[in-house]
């Protein structure tokens, strides 16, 4: 696989499975991709991006918000998305299916990330 | 120097006895009569805070918001002259609710109906074919709303003679707010939602913590210690129709990964900016009626429950920020504050539904509130003094003894 088909920046390859799914602009449609996840799916997410967060963002904060090409930008949504997964995996756990209904109500109408591109 | 205590110490019964202990009739909490006297004792002539003036950053900026308990609609304008105006968002010609956006900027407003175009001072510039009116054009500007601001927070009051100017009305609350980072704020965050509850009811929800460690084991569970199990506050006071409580936090709380992370760059930002110190940051202010203002410039939010009816209200939750995301960390850490905050009232929603639909049964009389529950106790006194000054035809007018 040429680094041309890559659809992330250098060094974070892990990720790029994970793209598809949670590399999606707006605040909404991350915290939806929670509810939409199985167990599995965001285990693994979480498990392999928890690693590369620390890394990911030192990356991304050499650039300014609305300097990033399209592969920081898919980087920058996974980040993003896995904001909403870390209290799936790490607070909620087991209580995370019953969670979500709860949340269903709570509608997202701003966020500040969407407001950098 | 006072030293900080090391363990934790329960404010004592005796401390808030004053406000009394024995039961409170539930009747206030559902029935529609009682509203019906809230709607007019307090929403109509109470400051209601209904937007930040970040929304309002530049002249010609305007946004609108309604206030159902009072069939309302509001537009709000920053002029040239950089005064903020309110007024009812309704063409005085025929009554047709003037702009639709929610948001956005205009040198002036024109009615879609017939075209009576208004300046942002509210007075009416033009109409059509004016001279077959019988009226003068000055009697024909917007009906202005008060207005005014504290900690950047924009309040309105629907009465055309508010006995009590805003900064009145706060005390010595207002001081205290304009130290916290809100008041700075030049951006936010926000999620809504409505709710199958009365606004009381959904309020005194997020003014004890008696329930957190059944509804939050997890979301709550940095909070709670093991000399604290319930994650009390440390201390209450009482302003008038207003209260606070300082929070106690946990020494020994054991944060997760990823949201220490989160969290420690929040709390990095906040160190490095001494404009966001306050000596309120662990406080929470309860604004009557229903306003809650959380103080701490890690996560700064601003909750809003507005009454819809007897048994329905909405709730706006910002989380206001100094400065845009400034690099991809910030973004994180703010998303992440969004999505835990979020979280945690999620929970509370679910069980403030279902006490409501208890309470809608009539099966109760009375309900109690704890000594660690006297912020609840202390709203309903508020409330009730309102409406029953109102039903006695004396007008309390924002006045709570």
């Amino acid at each position: 696989m040429s680094t041309t088909n890559f659809l992330l920046p250098a060094g974070f390859e892990a990720l790029e499975p994970f793209v598809k799914f949670w590399a999606v602009a707006g605040a909404t449609a991350r915290a939806q991709r929670r509810n939409d996840c199985s167990e599995q799916e965001r285990a693994a997410f979480y498990d392999t991006a928890k690693e590369l967060l620390a890394p990911a963002l030192a990356y991304l904060d050499r650039k300014p918000l609305n300097k990033f090409d399209e592969k920081e930008k898919r980087l920058m949504n996974m980040l993003l998305s896995l904001a909403h997964v870390v209290q799936a995996v790490e607070v909620l756990a087991q209580d995370e299916e019953k969670h979500a209904e709860a949340r269903r109500h709570m509608k997202i109408t701003r966020a500040t990330a969407d407001l950098n591109s | 120097m006072t030293m900080q205590p090391t363990t934790y110490q329960l404010p004592s019964n005796e401390d808030v006895a004053g406000l009394g202990t024995t039961p409170i009739p539930a009747g206030p909490y559902y029935r529609d009569d009682y509203f019906e006297l809230e709607r007019e004792a307090i929403f109509r002539r109470t400051w209601i805070q209904i937007g930040h003036v970040c929304e309002l950053p530049e002249p010609g900026s305007f946004i609108v918001r309604p206030i159902e308990v009072a069939n309302a609609s509001i537009l709000i304008t920053r002029g040239k002259d950089e005064k903020v105006r309110a007024f009812h968002n309704v063409c005085t010609h025929r009554g047709t609710h003037l702009v639709a956006e929610e948001s956005g900027n205009r040198a002036s407003f024109t009615c879609r109906y017939h075209s009576w175009t208004f300046g942002y001072d509210g007075a009416l510039r033009s109409a059509p074919d004016f001279e077959r009116f019988y009226v003068d054009k000055s009697d024909c500007g917007l009906r202005p709303v008060a207005v005014d601001v504290c900690a950047g927070l924009i309040f309105v009051n629907l009465d055309k003679s508010p006995a009590q100017g805003l900064g009145e009305f706060l005390g010595p609350i207002a001081e205290q707010l304009e130290t916290l980072s809100i008041s700075r704020a030049t951006t936010f965050a926000e999620y809504v939602y409505e709710i199958d509850a009365n606004w009381k009811l959904t309020f005194d929800n997020f003014q004890e913590h008696y329930h957190l460690r059944f509804i939050h084991p997890r979301t709550g569970a940095g909070a709670r210690g093991p000399d604290n199990p319930f994650a009390y506050p440390v201390k209450f006071d009482f302003y008038g129709p207003h209260r606070t409580e300082s929070v106690w936090s946990n020494p020994a709380a054991d944060r997760l990964p990823i949201q220490q992370f989160a969290l420690g760059r929040l709390a990095q930002i906040a160190a490095a900016d001494v404009s966001r110190n306050s000596s309120h940051a662990k406080d929470v202010f309860f604004l009557f009626p229903s306003l809650f203002i959380q103080g701490t410039p890690v996560l700064p939010f601003v909750h809003s429950v507005m009454p819809i009816s007897a048994t329905r209200s909405r709730g706006v939750v910002r989380l206001y920020w100094i400065g845009e995301d400034d690099n991809a960390t910030e973004s994180f850490a703010r998303e992440y504050s969004m999505a835990m905050a979020r979280d945690v009232h999620a929970e509370d929603r679910v069980v403030i539904e279902a006490g409501q639909r208890g309470l809608n049964s009539g099966a109760l009389e009375f309900i109690h509130f704890q000594s660690q529950e006297v912020l609840c106790r202390h709203l309903f006194h508020a409330v009730d003094t309102m409406v029953q000054a109102h039903r006695a035809g004396r007008g309390a007018a924002g006045v709570v003894a």
